[in-house]
């Protein structure tokens, strides 16, 4: 039994249809890559999975507990952190972003500071702790976006395009982060049209294209996308 | 610590909202017109009753005609105006209790001093308007339903004239706002005494009729009937009615003086004589 | 008649020396116009959020009727509050007609359509993906609101400062239901308008200099919020 499933996934703007998955499925720890052309509905079927927009229909199983996407709406916000392409940061200093989500929980004070201060260790986010966090740069934003979502130790992240405004150096450091990311255990799901965006420990290759998703493993894959490049 | 401050500033503010209708130990409420307040008798009586009574009077200054329908939907406790066929209506149809006579000035007739309709040679104030009238010299109406606008009509009637015509201008104002703009349009008008005394520094206008008993202007003061409204403070009400006709209140309407003159003769029986 | 340059001196007179009866004046104008301003502007902000952020039936007919009542004189507002509060209307009850109540309720309804129309816009103005971000970092409904006005303060604040300057300065509501009582309900406006009509120009002058300098005031606060939206995009 899978731990996060989706079945008859269907979502349409008017005439025009947006998603149409049969069946969908994510395992502990997964590592995905979910790849496609501009506008095949990537950031759709992420936000869909954040539980921040409605799909048309849809069967959605979470840790044995299953239902339509409503029902289950809840349990996806508190499992899963969506992360933009472009991360919208909030008003105020780096260290008060990366403290956002912890602000009204109910936690104490010193394990709020602990985590805050771990997350942004982590992310190499320390020595910019109280500047502006509207004057970073592309790379720093992305940096800051992980660490706010990791002070929330999320079970499933999905990532939105996190490389493709950055430059190679700092592609390289997102991807290193990312990989750690993925030995604490988390189960990341990131969306890329850039074929030659790494991922390390690929478990699951997901291409969409024109609303219907294509599965497969990871070895087959590595073998087309080399194809596609050369 | 934002949010508290803010929710403080609200709750304070919300409360603010209740209490004055609560606390504010029931204040008399008195619609008047604008012409007791304009010529500054008010601000002579009042701290005076205030000082003697201990009672807080907030006055509402409007025409007559809406000083009375204030009183008829029981917004006010007392009402002192100056317009007796309204008066008796309004006690007739039980919204007053009884008219109790008070004071009494009278009005002018006010003119440009070159009096171009030559109200100086008119007989009687019926004859003045008819003169304005026939040389068509710029009138300017209260038009407010007010007792001096009532009083005007009343007089127009007794001329057998239907005003109208760009020469009659309905300003629809109080009294001292219509002074400066018969005195801006050099038109004619027509005053109360009291107010006139109060402007004459002020404006270029000349009395140019006056004496005629027409232009008697009886002020009365009446309280709000309780049987048909039972909020109203009528205990108050009779207090202000009482004091006014006092020999304190009486005498303090005798002494107002606006530039050296009597403005108000007193009238309330138990001074007569 | 006075000069203007008289009625001039005499009004900085009144106003360097300190005369009791103008600031008291003054004094009713704030307390009025800042509960009215405190009490407004909670729910117009959730209105003006729900508005920008959140699809519902009738969200469009609502934001043009916000926008026509923008343009809603004060003295149709004050004849609305004179009929509901009047012995003879349905809220006689309360005997708040002629009273500072009465003012502050006349005062929100025109403030109302000020905030929400303003506050909307500035809502309007956040980037797309500031709620989502709130929510997926586990904000609810009411921490989602509060992000959000967070991060739109600046324009709120411009809101919040815009409102008050119509409000304090507004003639036609106050006199209505105020009844323009000496010490209790002759504000600002209705001070001015009834010098004026009894040709005392000097203490109308007095007071017509504060609202000057309150709104050049408000003006370099709106100048203010704008350059601060305008730097932190």
């Amino acid at each position: 039994m899978s731990w996060m499933r989706v079945e008859a996934l269907r979502l349409a703007r008017g005439e025009r249809e947006i998603l149409n998955i049969a069946r969908l499925e994510i395992e502990r720890a997964d590592r995905v890559v979910l790849r496609g052309p501009n506008g095949a509905g990537k950031s759709t079927l992420l936000r869909i999975l954040a539980g921040l927009l409605a799909p048309d229909c849809g069967r959605l199983t979470l840790d044995s507990r299953s239902g339509n996407w409503r029902r289950l709406r809840g349990a996806l916000r508190k499992t899963t952190v969506y992360v933009h392409q472009r991360p919208y940061l909030f008003r105020g200093s780096v260290e008060s972003n990366v403290g956002y989500a912890l602000r009204w929980r109910r936690i104490g004070r010193d394990e709020r500071r602990r985590r805050v201060e771990e997350a942004m260790e982590w992310a190499g986010l320390t020595a910019m702790r109280h500047r502006d966090a509207r004057s970073l740069s592309g790379g720093e934003a992305q940096r800051l976006a992980l660490a706010r979502a990791r002070v929330l130790r999320p079970a499933l992240l999905l990532l939105d395009e996190p490389t493709a405004n950055l430059d190679s150096e700092h592609r390289t450091s997102a991807a290193r982060l990312l990989g750690r990311l993925a030995e604490t255990g988390t189960t990341l799901v990131v969306a890329t049209h850039d074929p030659s965006a790494p991922l390390p420990g690929l478990t699951k290759h997901w291409i969409l294209r024109e609303g219907r998703l294509h599965v497969s493993i990871p070895g087959d894959v590595h073998r087309r996308a080399t194809r596609k490049t050369g | 610590m934002i949010h508290r401050a803010l929710s403080v500033f609200l709750l304070s503010a919300l409360i603010g909202l209740c209490v004055p209708a609560a606390s504010a130990a029931a204040p008399l409420r008195l619609a008047t017109t604008t012409s007791t307040q304009n010529s500054g008798l008010l601000d002579h009586l009042l701290p005076a009753f205030h000082q003697a009574t201990g009672i807080e009077v907030h006055v509402i200054a409007v025409g007559t005609g809406r000083a009375l329908r204030l009183g008829a939907a029981g917004d006010v406790d007392v009402v002192l105006v100056h317009a007796p066929d309204a008066e008796a209506r309004f006690v007739a149809s039980g919204d007053g209790t009884r008219r109790y006579p008070v004071m009494k000035n009278a009005f002018l007739l006010l003119g440009p001093p070159r009096d171009p309709a030559g109200l100086r040679q008119a007989t009687d104030a019926a004859d003045a308007l008819r003169r304005i009238a026939a040389a068509r010299a710029p009138f300017v109406s209260r038009g407010d339903d007010s007792g001096t606008h009532k009083k005007e009509k009343s007089l127009w009637q007794a001329a057998g004239i239907q005003p109208g015509g760009p020469w009659y201008v309905e300003a629809g104002q109080g009294m001292g706002k219509v002074l400066q703009m018969a005195d801006e349009l050099g038109a004619y008008t027509l005053t109360d005494r009291g107010t006139w005394l109060a402007y004459r520094d002020r404006i270029g206008l000349v009395p140019l009729v006056s004496g005629d008993p027409r232009l008697d202007n009886p002020y009365a003061i009446i309280p709000v009937n309780p049987r048909r409204h039972p909020h109203v403070n009528y205990p108050a009400a009779m207090a202000f009615v009482k004091w006014l006709r006092s020999p304190e209140g009486q005498g303090r309407i005798a002494d107002y003086r606006l530039h050296g003159e009597q403005a108000f003769t007193p009238t309330a029986v138990r001074l007569a004589r | 008649m006075n000069g203007i340059g008289q009625a001039f001196g005499e009004a900085l007179g009144l106003l360097l020396s300190g005369d009791r009866a103008l600031w008291e004046i003054v004094g009713v104008s704030f307390s009025v116009s800042l509960r009215a301003i405190l009490i407004a502007t909670p729910p117009a902000l959730v209105v003006a959020y729900l508005l920008a952020w959140h699809r519902f039936p009738g969200q469009r007919l609502l934001v043009s009727l916000f926008e026509t009542l923008l343009a809603l004189p004060a003295v149709v507002v004050g004849l609305t509050v004179y009929l509901l509060l009047s012995r003879r209307g349905p809220l006689g009850e309360l005997g708040w007609l002629f009273t500072q109540p009465a003012m502050i309720i006349g005062q929100i309804i025109l403030a109302f359509p000020i905030l929400v129309a303003m506050a909307h816009a500035a809502f309007r103005a956040l980037d797309p993906h500031a709620l989502e971000t709130a929510r997926t970092l586990g904000a609810g409904a009411l921490r989602g609101f509060a992000t959000l006005s967070r991060e739109a303060q600046f324009g709120l604040g411009a809101a919040v400062v815009a409102a008050f300057g119509r409000i304090i300065a507004e003639v036609g509501s106050s006199m209505m239901v105020g009844g323009n009582i000496l010490h209790y309900t002759r504000n600002i406006p209705t001070a001015i308008a009834l010098e004026t009509s009894k040709g005392s120009f000097a203490q109308g002058i007095a007071l017509g200099l504060v609202l000057l300098v309150l709104s050049l005031g408000l003006n370099l606060a709106l100048g203010w919020f704008r350059t601060r939206e305008a730097v932190t995009p």
